[in-house]
């Protein structure tokens, strides 16, 4: 009876002990998936337009790449000398609308605490003023030639090299900025910066090449997007290359039509826009998509927003006249290219004879690798072209006087520059000052401000050369001018 | 081992382990009370009436900046060779009968400490004397005008950087002052905020090394937006050099509630009164979660209706009138009706620096880069700052309480309304602030003595940077009306 009695009494406290355990782990689970993993929309106001979307919606980035959004808050107050200037995150020339908490392309995102990722806007929105006493005029979808962002890479693994980045330091600089209670307290002392430490150390290998001496920076506005994808996504070994393009502009891009042989990309590398933007976003990722559905949704939008999204108008008066005669000339000297068949198609580097470093960062064998990647990730999208490419795409000139710096590396700051022979464009100028100059229909890249906001380009390092497209460069001065005139129309 | 001497035993041993508890528990307990109770408060000194509240009550800036009231007590003499004469007086600061701190400072108990900051009165509130042997009046809501905030500054970088900013030193003083502090206080909590004040202050002074490589604001001006970089740590030591040297008169603050949706601070970056409040409440050493939002607000509810004191000389009835008609056709377009009615197609907004153009340091000292930087302030609280934006001009004020507010133009470059009537060059080029003995003829502050009874005032140099007295001149701006006109606008000007 006794020993019966006893067991029972244990027993009993054992499934109590057991329950309790239980309640405390559902407890502890419900907690550490509220606070960890529990994901939240974004709020309405992100939708309310398509242009706010195409700013600030996420493409689901936050998951994988997001970085947790107080640390992020707080890294600029505290390592403001690992940034090009003052101004925290605005001084490495992200588009950033005043009275919004994050600049353009910046997404934020509760997945159990607040993150920040990017999307596509973050390179793809250009800001521009008709003179230094005005307020910048954003346009989505136009080449982000302000936004530096291999600074912003570089900024985010210099932070995490720092012994000063550490939970007792960022947690102090937090509390001056929010009030998080006992649990976010805990998950960002004990995991949230412990891990964003451990991420952007990794980050520092896998970025290796932007931290070569014997490369030049990408400045502001250009990415080495071949060798991004080259290595993020094909995880190939780095190699010698090295070919930084300006962004694109992605605008009006029912203007591809793949089914008439064009391509995309600037040597052509991918198929048709959709597996552009997919893989674009893929890049943003940095690894499959959380939500497939989520995603394929937010492309598919993507795809469709840009498509019929028209180029800006020239914000400049443009002399008639003077377009008019210039229009006599296009046809002459560029339409065979830039107005034909031929747009949208591949030219032989030979005849181009642009800078070549762009078409070495990218081979067959890694886009093959890429496409196999991407349908491995169970997603569909015609990709990456399997083929070895020897020429640029002439491109369509739609909203051609925004998308200066010219030429795929930027290595031309203007229009009427690009008219002159290789020998007398400017050798050395400063890209990512967003005042307009409307003479020489480009962005003003010499003088004290151009020179304190913008980045260097030197002509003369690697991957900048501005040699090539010599055409239309015999023309004589007041000619080219007249075909600047009508340039601005387009 | 028998049960009949087992339970007594047992008894015996449970009473002792009880006792034991009893020892060792209620000790704990009854320190742990004493500790919470000593070391667990938050409470604000306040006031019952609303202009008190203003003068002496807290905006929650203690929480981070406080100095423990001893402390802030003992500095001035601990470090009197860094102030310009005895006191906190010495620096501008209003002491009133049978207060023991300054106009402008509040007094809050947290974490067991008394401890003593700045709130919005420091900067806008000043004295006035009608004649040279009267009793100064203390007027809320007018701009400081005699207050040093750049001295104020220098005064506890100083300190704190000096090798008396220890306990030896302080303790002493504040001995010699009667603080009379228990043992707790004298051995543990006063040594402690001794070293954490001196920290704090240090980190500070490193976040505003550049003041010292400034042209003296003076008193009566802060360079706002400057100090507001502060905030983000922008390094300062980059800034392109045509962002610094930019100070600006502390202006008035009454009459806010008509103010609500023009453009406000000098530049007119921001248009919503509560969002231009907490931004100034950080220099009282607010933070987003230390803020007494509750304690401000009734302080921002007082400032709507606050209303500026009369002209306290006689005005000339006739010649005001005259007055009157010249401000409708000059002056009410940009700056309202009258000093009560606000109304007036340019009221609160801005004029393009090329048409003002008065001296630009303000301006180009506010950058976009700031104002994106400030919609990060407040991120998590639904009174995020949303409404900064860079201008390309300055603002056109209310002249409510005009007479109160020289000298004039944004930086105070000019010492009275009748001066400002005259075309730049005939401006005076130097002349002195900080004096509140007040001048009825020009309507201003007395600006041509360089010295009081051993006081010395501030020699204002309008050719430094930042200074520059030109501007709001020419046919439009009234410089070229008679003389007799100008004694008339100026006559008028008084009634505001």
């Amino acid at each position: 009876m006794a020993f019966r009695y006893e067991s029972g009494r244990t027993l009993g406290a054992f499934k109590i002990f057991l329950l309790l355990i239980l309640v405390v782990g559902a407890i502890g689970g419900y907690i550490a998936w509220d606070r960890g993993f529990r994901e939240h929309p974004q709020p309405d106001w992100v939708r309310a337009t398509p242009e706010m979307r195409f700013k600030y919606g996420s493409l689901g980035a936050e998951n994988d790449a997001g970085i947790p959004y107080w640390i992020f808050y707080v890294l600029p107050r505290m390592f403001p000398e690992k940034l090009p200037g003052p101004g925290g995150y605005a001084s490495l020339g992200v588009p950033w609308e005043e009275g919004q908490e994050l600049p353009v392309g910046f997404t934020k995102k509760t997945i159990g605490f607040p993150r920040v990722a990017n999307n596509c806007a973050v390179c793809h929105t250009a800001t521009y003023r008709t003179k230094p006493d005005e307020a910048a005029v954003f346009v989505v979808a136009s080449p982000g030639h302000t936004t530096d962002v291999e600074g912003f890479f570089r900024f985010l693994i210099d932070c995490a090299k720092d012994p000063r980045f550490n939970a007792d330091n960022l947690m102090s600089e937090i509390n001056l900025v929010t009030k998080l209670d006992l649990i976010d307290k805990m998950l960002y002392r004990f995991f949230v910066i412990p891990i964003t430490k451990k991420r952007l150390l990794e980050r520092e290998t896998q970025f290796a090449w932007i931290y070569r001496k014997d490369f030049p920076d990408w400045g502001r506005g250009r990415d080495d997007a071949m060798n991004l994808t080259k290595y993020f996504m094909t995880k190939q070994p780095m190699d010698d290359t090295f070919g930084p393009t300006d962004m694109p502009s992605i605008w009006n891009l029912q203007k591809y039509k793949p089914e008439q042989g064009m391509f995309m990309n600037f040597a052509g590398d991918s198929h048709d826009p959709y597996s552009v933007i997919m893989d674009s976003a893929l890049g943003l990722l940095g690894a499959a998509p959380a939500h497939k559905q989520d995603f394929l949704d937010q492309v598919a939008w993507l795809h469709e927003y840009l498509t019929k999204l028209p180029a800006p108008k020239y914000p400049f008066p443009v002399d008639a006249a003077k377009a008019d005669a210039g229009k006599e000339l296009f046809a002459q000297n560029c339409a065979a290219c830039h107005a034909s068949a031929r747009t949208g198609t591949r030219i032989p580097l030979p005849e181009v004879g642009t800078d070549r470093n762009r078409l070495d960062s990218w081979n067959k064998n890694a886009a093959v690798i890429a496409n196999k990647v991407v349908t491995d990730m169970g997603l569909t999208r015609k990709g990456l072209v399997e083929a070895t490419l020897d020429g640029y795409i002439a491109a369509f000139l739609d909203g051609i006087w925004l998308r200066a710096p010219y030429l795929h590396n930027g290595s031309v700051p203007s229009l009427r520059d690009l008219l002159e022979p290789a020998a007398q464009r400017p050798k050395v100028f400063y890209r990512g000052y967003d005042v307009y100059d409307p003479v020489k229909a480009g962005f003003v890249t010499q003088g004290p401000e151009a020179e304190r906001i913008g980045t260097r380009l030197d002509t003369a390092q690697k991957s900048n050369g501005n040699q090539g497209h010599e055409f239309g460069t015999n023309l004589a001065p007041g000619e080219k001018d007249a075909l600047v005139e009508y340039l601005k129309t387009l | 081992m028998t049960p009949y001497n087992d339970a007594p035993q047992n008894v015996r041993w449970r009473r002792r382990f009880f006792v034991l508890l009893l020892l060792i528990v209620v000790p704990l307990v009854a320190v742990a009370l004493y500790l919470f109770q000593r070391f667990g408060g938050d409470t604000p000194v306040d006031y019952a009436s609303s202009e008190e509240q203003f003068k002496y009550g807290s905006t929650g800036g203690e929480h981070e900046m406080g100095f423990p009231y001893w402390i802030w007590r003992a500095l001035p003499q601990v470090c009197a060779e860094y102030l310009p004469g005895p006191g906190y007086e010495s620096l501008g600061m209003i002491f009133e009968p049978g207060k023991d701190v300054p106009v402008g400072t509040s007094r809050r108990r947290y974490q067991g400490v008394d401890r003593v900051f700045l709130n919005c009165a420091v900067c806008h509130t000043s004295t006035v004397r009608t004649e040279k042997a009267k009793a100064p009046m203390v007027i809320s809501g007018m701009p400081a005008n005699n207050f040093d905030i750049m001295g104020f500054q220098k005064f506890f970088f100083a300190c704190a950087a000096d090798p008396r900013f220890r306990k030896e030193y302080v303790m002493a003083e504040i001995d010699r002052l009667g603080g009379n502090l228990d043992l707790l206080d004298r051995e543990v909590v006063y040594p402690v905020a001794i070293a954490i004040m001196r920290e704090r202050v240090l980190t500070l002074a490193g976040r505003f090394d550049w003041i010292h490589r400034e042209p003296a604001w003076g008193p009566g001006r802060v360079d706002t937006f400057n100090s507001a970089k502060v905030i983000f740590n922008f390094p300062m030591d980059v800034l392109p050099p045509q962002e610094l040297s930019a100070p600006a008169d502390f202006p008035s603050i009454w009459n806010q509630r008509p103010r609500q949706g023009m453009n406000l601070h000098w530049d007119g970056n921001n248009s919503v009164v509560e969002e231009r409040n907490k931004s100034a409440a950080f220099g009282t050493g607010t933070t987003p979660p230390t803020i007494d939002t509750a304690r401000i607000k009734r302080v921002e509810d007082w400032l709507l209706d606050a209303k500026p004191p009369k002209f306290p000389f006689p005005v000339d009835a006739g010649l005001s009138a005259k007055g009157g008609a010249l401000y409708q056709q000059y002056c009410a377009e940009c700056h309202g009706a009258s000093g009560s009615d606000f109304s007036g197609a340019s009221v609160g907004k801005v004029t393009p620096i090329a048409a003002i153009a008065t001296d630009r340091r303000r301006l180009d000292s506010y950058t976009t880069e700031l104002a994106v930087n400030q919609s990060t302030l407040y991120a998590g609280y639904p009174w995020r700052f949303t409404h900064f934006r860079k201008t390309f001009g300055y603002a056109n004020m209310p002249l409510d309480g005009l007479w109160l507010r020289g000298p004039y133009l944004h930086n105070g470059s000019v010492p009275s309304l009748r001066d400002l009537l005259e075309p730049a060059a005939a401006r005076p080029k130097v002349f002195y602030r900080g004096n509140n003995l007040y001048d009825p003829m020009r309507v201003g502050f007395v600006s041509n003595v360089p010295e009081e009874d051993g006081k010395l005032y501030f020699e204002f140099d309008t050719k430094l940077p930042g200074n520059s007295n030109v501007g709001h001149e020419g046919k439009a701006y009234g410089t070229e009306l008679s003389a007799d006109d100008k004694s008339a606008l100026v006559e008028y000007l008084k009634t505001f």
